[in-house]
């Protein structure tokens, strides 16, 4: 009884919000990922050296001191953001810095001779990056970039500390309520772990439709 | 009647660091011609096509196609001639992520916007014409190096290029796979295609060029019909390499 | 009060050696789960690469949990859970260490196992042939070239366990960003503390990151690159 009309209720709220946060935060992640990744490797000397400035400050600062500088930090500047806010932007920018590393080594690795057959057929510069050098880059990039989402399942937990009530919230207004600790947590983080494992199980079934012969998943 | 050369290239000079790697190539092609040029490695050959097309840009000289200057900084200029100059790699280039099919459409659809079926249709005929349209649906990690020749082949002509250059395109094949992609180019031949060859292959070259270029340390050392620079050469370094060439072949083959 | 950049500045000079005290308590949580977290991991690598199928699965399992759950999770489990559950009294600084190294413990063995899987078979059998035991073998001929091949995986692993040691501030562990916190909550002065707090990881990973470089390149073998 319990279970049914105290538990279940807040922890399928505090599951939808930790959904809310980690799927819009993976798509502008990606997207950050790819536009710096592919300016550190093919963008006008500025834009470069931004993006590089960019890699090293939000892979170098620990995610929760990211956060607290988007919610706690900018309020003494007048810009207010709302714990979701915050915790999406933080999340995005982050994920954005290590997918841009994955992205960019995978740009690396991809032959000149990709760009200069696409520029013999009359191809731009912007147009053999869009449809010849990226889909292949991001095939190469999948398996970093598919373990920096899993990664974002679980620190998307930390916007518990802007107070973001998602799922681990959930859990520890309920444990404190109840003093149910350990059932709390533990029901907590096999919710996380159903989470990690069904994205683990997508992102492998994503490489192998994205797969062609060349371009096939490291076999795990 | 004097006719304009289909390409013209004038006076070409390039530099890498201290290496001059070009030091002022001429050229010029008329339409239906083949060319070949010859030389020993790093004498620039390669450098020579990469700098025609643009692919490699040159510190001096002027390239026409059809009596008009190619100004490379006008891109759209820049991308309208090398659809018309179609060019044929060491290594292929294919693209890896893409089928062969894909690979002849792809250029097609996104350079020249021609939709997605009649892009198809003419992909397939293209691969047809090199006798791969059985394999169409393969990737380049499906197929042989000579097929990846063929179809890199295919990908240019479906351009409609007014002329060809082949940057030796048979180095990088096991030899029993060169005389699949010659049969192609002497089909290319047959059929009337302008082409600028760069090549090993010396009685190749003999059979399909009508003149033949030896080229040595960034210039065009010497030129003629194929019998009289492969056997009959007037300067010292062309006989040389000629001769060592040939041996070479004589004795690769019996 | 001042939104001033100077106000900024005094309050980050004023917290700087309370700040930096939390530099040392940082330093031992990482350095303690790493340590925990090699030891660990070595043992489930091997469990995992020669064990027979049931101890194959139970590390898998072992592994599949602590790379699944998010580390604040664990730090709630372990500390308010399992401690009250065994009425056990022991510090946040202590649970933190554990729990990071556990969390480390299944990457590092992910790290070592690939490791081992990476060297020729033919090493095993030619120890073998001098008349060595497997035992012997692995420990003398396997666990050496694995640890070698495994030093910028390691180093990886090391920026990672220092920037999630921020989180351990959640049990009011006194380390840099709870120190950052305090200071802030005094001086109202956040954005440049917690800028402060992130240099002063930035500045740790990359020292880090630094020495294990220098690690690498003393513990190389010629000819023996990968």
């Amino acid at each position: 009884m319990f279970l049914r009309q105290e538990v279940a209720p807040a922890m399928i709220r505090g599951v939808w919000m930790s959904i809310r946060l980690i799927v819009p935060s993976a798509v502008f992640g990606l997207a950050i990922g790819i536009i710096t990744g592919t300016l550190r490797v093919y963008g006008h000397s500025v834009l470069r050296a931004i993006a590089n400035v960019y890699v090293t400050f939000f892979r170098g600062f620990p995610l929760l001191v990211q956060l607290y500088l988007w919610y706690f930090g900018l309020a003494r500047f007048g810009i207010y953001f709302s714990p979701y806010t915050a915790a999406v932007i933080g999340f995005s920018l982050c994920s954005g810095a290590y997918h841009s590393e994955y992205i960019r080594g995978a740009l690396l690795s991809i032959k000149d001779g990709q760009m200069l057959g696409a520029q013999s057929l009359g191809f731009s510069r912007t147009q053999a990056l869009v449809s010849i050098i990226l889909p292949q880059a991001v095939r190469r990039a999948l398996p970093g970039c598919g373990n920096e989402l899993i990664y974002l399942i679980k620190y998307s937990s930390l916007a518990y500390m802007v107070t973001c009530i998602e799922l681990t919230g959930e859990a520890k207004i309920l444990a404190s309520l109840y003093f149910k600790y350990m059932e709390m947590f533990l029901i907590a983080g096999a919710i996380y772990l159903l989470l990690v494992s069904i994205a683990t199980w997508l992102l492998n079934n994503a490489e192998d439709w994205l797969a062609v012969p060349g371009f096939e998943p490291p076999r795990r | 009647m004097e006719q304009t050369p289909v390409l013209k290239v004038e006076d070409i000079r390039k530099r890498f660091g201290e290496k001059e790697i070009l030091k002022g190539v001429s050229l010029e092609i008329n339409r239906g011609d083949i060319k070949a040029i010859i030389g020993p490695s790093g004498g620039g050959k390669s450098t020579l096509l990469h700098c025609i097309n643009f692919l490699t840009l040159f510190d001096a000289g002027r390239v026409f196609l059809n009596g008009e200057e190619i100004d490379h900084t006008d891109r759209r200029r820049l991308y309208a001639y090398r659809q018309k100059v179609g060019m044929i790699f060491q290594d292929f280039n294919l693209f890896d992520h893409l089928s062969a099919l894909q690979n002849v459409q792809i250029g097609l659809v996104r350079v020249k916007k021609i939709p997605k079926a009649r892009a198809r249709e003419r992909a397939v005929a293209e691969l047809e014409r090199v006798g791969l349209k059985e394999h169409m649906d393969k990737y380049p990690a499906e197929l042989s190096g000579g097929q990846k020749q063929r179809v890199s082949i295919a990908r240019a002509l479906a351009m409609d290029p007014e002329v060809m250059l082949l940057d030796e395109p048979t180095s990088a094949l096991d030899p029993e796979l060169v005389g699949e992609v010659h049969a192609v180019i002497k089909r290319l031949a047959a059929g009337g295609m302008t082409m600028v060859l760069v090549t090993h292959e010396i009685a190749f070259a003999g059979s399909l060029a009508r003149e033949i270029l030896f080229m040595d340390e960034g210039v065009i050392l010497e030129k003629g019909p194929p019998q009289e620079i492969l056997y009959g050469a007037k300067r010292e370094r062309t006989r040389e390499f000629c001769d060592k060439i040939i041996h070479f072949h004589h004795k690769d083959n019996g | 009060m001042h939104l001033s950049i100077s106000a900024g500045m005094k309050a980050v000079l004023e917290g700087l050696p309370y700040i930096m005290g939390g530099v040392w308590v940082t330093l031992v949580v990482v350095a303690g789960a790493l340590a925990m977290g090699l030891l660990l991991g070595t043992f489930l690598a091997i469990a995992h690469v020669y064990g027979n199928r049931a101890l194959r699965t139970l590390t898998g399992i072992y592994v599949w949990f602590f790379r699944g759950v998010p580390l604040l999770v664990l730090l709630f489990l372990f500390y308010f859970g399992l401690l009250g559950a065994l009425h056990l009294d022991l510090s946040p600084f202590f649970v933190s260490i554990v729990v990071l190294g556990l969390i480390s413990s299944a990457y590092q063995s992910e790290i070592f196992r690939g490791a081992i899987l990476s060297i020729p078979e033919g090493q095993l059998k030619a120890a073998r042939a001098i008349g060595m035991s497997d035992f012997q073998a692995v420990v003398y001929i396997i666990l050496p070239q694995a640890f070698r091949l495994s030093i910028p995986a390691w180093t990886n692993e090391y920026t990672i366990i220092m920037k999630n040691s921020a989180v351990t501030y959640a049990l009011g562990v006194a380390e840099i960003m709870a120190r950052a916190n305090h200071v802030a909550a005094r001086t109202y002065q956040h954005f440049w503390l917690y800028l402060l707090a992130g240099f002063i990881f930035l500045g740790l990973t990359s020292a880090g990151t630094r020495c294990l470089g220098l690690l690498q390149k003393k513990v190389a073998i010629k000819g023996y690159a990968r």
